[in-house]
C-alpha cells in the first residue's frame, strides 16, 4: 500500500467535492483510484435501484464486457451477496468457487480470477457496494481491503453531499438522480459514439474530457449534448461517418479489452 | 385479480419492449394488475391516466395527478385524482415552484415527506405552506424520465406527513415507469403502443435486468434517424415489438453496429440480427 498515493486520492477525492459537485464523475475517479490503490485490474460501484436491482454507476474503464460483467451481478455474483448481507464478500479463486456459476463463467472468460465485494452502508441501510476483480488467483491482502471499505464509504457520503443528510428523503433523492444521471450518459456515449463512429468506451472519455476542460458536469454536458443545445467536439482529425440515412455499413470498432 | 384478457394480452406485448427497469416480476405484475384492473373498470384502453389513478391505492397515499410534456415543453395536465391533486398541480404552476417544478428539472425525485418541516419550507418558500394550505402534509414527485427523454411528472400527495417506505417506493418507481411508457407510445402511432392484440409469442417476459445497450442504442438512434431521443426511444421499442424481438437483443445489435434504422418509418428487418 502507497500511503502517499491515498493520501493524495482523498485529497482529490475531497477537491472534488466542492459546489457544483458531480456525483458521476466523482464516483468514476474513485473507482478508477481504487485499481491503483489496491492493485486491483478493475472496480466498479453498484447501486441499489429502489425497483429491486443494483446497477452500475461508476466502473474504473468504460469497456462494454467489463460493464456488463458488473451489471450481472443484479443475478447473482458476490456484488449482490454483499449487498444483501451488507458484509464483505470475497473469493480468492473464482475457478475454484462454486456459489455462482453464471457469474464465475463470465468473469473467468474476461480473465478476473478474485473478486472483493464491499458494501456501501448508511447506518443501518446498505445502498449498494464497490467490486473489485483481480487477474490472479490469491487473497486480497487486509490492509486493501480496510483501504476499500473506506473507499466504499466516502461513495456513500458523496451520495449525500449535495444536500442535509438528515431528511429522509434525501438519499432516495441522490440514488435516483445518479442512476437517472447514469442513463443520460450512456444515451449521449450513444450518440457521440455514432456522431464520430466510435465506441462507447472512446466516447465516454471524449464526454468526460470535455466536461473536465469546460468544468462543466458530466451529466450536465451529456443531457445539453442528447438535447441538442450543446455540441461536443472530439479530438482533432476524428473521422466524421456517414450522416444518418446513407447505407454505408460502418466498421465494427474493437472491443478494448476489460 | 379479474384481468379481461385483451386487457392481458396488450401488457404482455408489451413485455418485450419495456421501458420498465424492473427485475421484480411480481412488483411488475402487480402494479400493471392494478393498471389494468382500473382501465377495465372505466371500459377503455389502458392509458397513462390510469397509471396516475391506481397509483393512489397502489402505494396508499391520498391523491395524485399527472402531467404530460414533450420534448422539454412545458406539461399540460393529463389526470388529476382529486381536488387537493388539482390545486397542488395548479399552484406549482402560479408560485413557479414545488417538487414537480424540481423533479422535471432534475430528472431526479423531489420526496417531500412532511411540507410542515423547517427544510421542505426553505426548499419552497412559498408552495410548502400553501400546499398546506390546500390539504396536503406530504408531496412526492416522479419525473417520467428514461435519462433525457422526459414525459411528463407524476405527483403524489399525502394528507398526512410521513415518508413512502421502501417498498412503496419501489411501487410508485414502477407506476411512473408504466406511465412513462405509456406516455411515449400515446404519443406516436407508429409506436409500439397501436393497439392491443396477441403479443409476441414464446417471448420470455422481457424483464431483463438493466442494460446499458438500450440507452446506448438510443442516443446511436438519434443520429441514425435524425430525431429527438424521445423518438429515437419510441422507434427502438417500436421496432423491437413489431420484429418479435427483444429489446436488449435489438439494442445490442445496433451498439454493435449489426444493425441500422433508417430514417422512414420502415419497421421491417432492414439489417441482420
Amino acid at each position: 500500500m502507497n500511503g502517499h498515493l491515498l493520501s493524495e486520492t482523498f485529497v482529490e477525492l475531497t477537491d472534488t467535492m466542492v459546489a457544483d459537485f458531480d456525483v458521476i464523475d466523482f464516483l468514476h475517479v474513485l473507482t478508477s483510484r481504487s485499481v491503483e490503490l489496491l492493485d486491483v485490474s478493475a472496480a466498479g460501484l453498484l447501486l441499489a435501484d429502489p425497483r429491486g436491482e443494483l446497477r452500475v454507476v461508476a466502473a474504473s474503464s468504460e469497456a462494454a464486457r467489463l460493464l456488463e460483467l458488473f451489471q450481472l451481478q443484479s443475478d447473482q455474483g458476490p456484488c449482490l451477496d454483499c449487498f444483501r448481507s451488507g458484509q464483505p464478500v470475497a473469493t480468492a479463486d473464482l475457478g475454484a468457487d462454486e456459489r455462482w456459476p453464471r457469474f464465475a463463467a463470465a468473469a473467468g472468460q474476461a480473465g478476473f480470477r478474485a473478486v472483493q465485494a464491499l458494501p456501501m452502508r448508511l447506518r443501518d441501510q446498505v445502498i449498494g457496494a464497490l467490486n473489485l476483480f483481480r487477474a490472479t488467483a490469491g487473497a486480497f491482502d487486509a490492509e486493501a481491503v480496510h483501504v476499500g471499505q473506506a473507499l466504499a464509504d466516502v461513495a456513500t457520503i458523496s451520495l449525500l453531499h449535495d444536500r442535509s443528510m438528515r431528511r429522509s428523503d434525501t438519499l432516495n433523492e441522490q440514488l435516483q438522480a445518479a442512476l437517472n444521471s447514469r442513463v443520460v450518459i450512456e444515451q449521449a456515449k450513444g450518440k457521440l459514439a455514432e456522431r464520430l463512429g466510435i465506441d462507447v468506451s472512446q466516447a465516454f472519455t471524449i464526454l468526460r474530457t470535455q466536461a473536465r476542460n469546460h468544468n462543466q458536469r458530466l451529466s450536465d454536458l451529456a443531457r445539453a449534448f442528447v438535447d441538442g443545445t450543446q455540441a461536443v467536439t472530439g479530438p482533432a482529425g476524428m473521422p466524421r461517418t456517414s450522416r444518418p440515412g446513407t447505407k454505408q455499413p460502418l466498421p465494427v470498432p474493437p472491443r478494448p479489452a476489460p | 385479480m379479474a384481468l379481461g384478457s385483451p386487457v392481458l394480452a396488450w401488457f404482455r406485448g408489451r413485455l418485450a419492449a419495456p421501458a420498465v427497469r424492473v427485475r421484480d416480476a411480481r412488483r411488475l405484475g402487480r402494479v400493471w394488475g392494478l393498471v389494468a384492473e382500473h382501465a377495465a373498470a372505466r371500459g377503455g384502453r389502458v392509458s397513462a391516466a390510469d397509471a396516475c389513478a391506481a397509483v393512489v391505492p397502489g402505494v396508499r397515499v391520498t391523491g395524485a395527478w399527472l402531467s404530460a410534456a414533450r420534448d422539454g415543453q412545458a406539461g399540460h395536465l393529463m389526470q388529476v385524482t382529486d381536488e387537493v391533486s388539482r390545486q397542488l398541480a395548479e399552484l406549482q404552476l402560479t408560485l413557479g415552484e414545488g417538487p414537480l417544478f424540481d423533479a422535471s428539472a432534475s430528472g431526479g425525485l423531489a420526496l417531500a415527506s412532511d411540507l410542515a418541516g423547517l427544510e421542505t419550507g426553505s426548499r419552497w418558500p412559498a408552495f410548502a405552506p400553501a400546499a398546506c394550505r390546500a390539504g396536503a402534509a406530504a408531496v412526492f414527485a416522479f419525473p417520467l424520465a428514461v435519462g433525457a427523454i422526459r414525459a411528463g411528472v407524476l405527483g403524489l400527495y399525502r394528507d398526512r406527513p410521513g415518508p413512502l417506505s421502501d417498498s412503496q417506493l419501489g411501487d410508485a418507481l414502477v407506476f411512473a415507469d408504466t406511465a412513462t411508457m405509456l406516455l411515449l407510445d400515446a404519443q406516436d402511432g407508429a409506436g409500439a403502443g397501436t393497439g392491443p392484440g396477441e403479443g409476441p409469442g414464446g417471448q420470455p417476459a422481457g424483464l431483463a435486468s438493466y442494460r446499458a445497450e438500450i440507452d446506448q442504442a438510443t442516443g446511436m438512434l438519434t443520429e441514425q434517424l435524425g430525431v429527438s431521443i424521445t423518438d429515437a426511444f419510441v422507434r427502438l421499442r417500436a421496432y423491437a415489438y413489431v420484429n418479435d424481438l427483444q429489446l436488449a437483443e435489438v439494442a445490442r445489435d445496433i451498439v454493435a453496429r449489426r444493425l441500422r434504422l433508417f430514417p422512414d418509418p420502415d419497421l421491417s428487418p432492414d439489417g441482420g440480427t
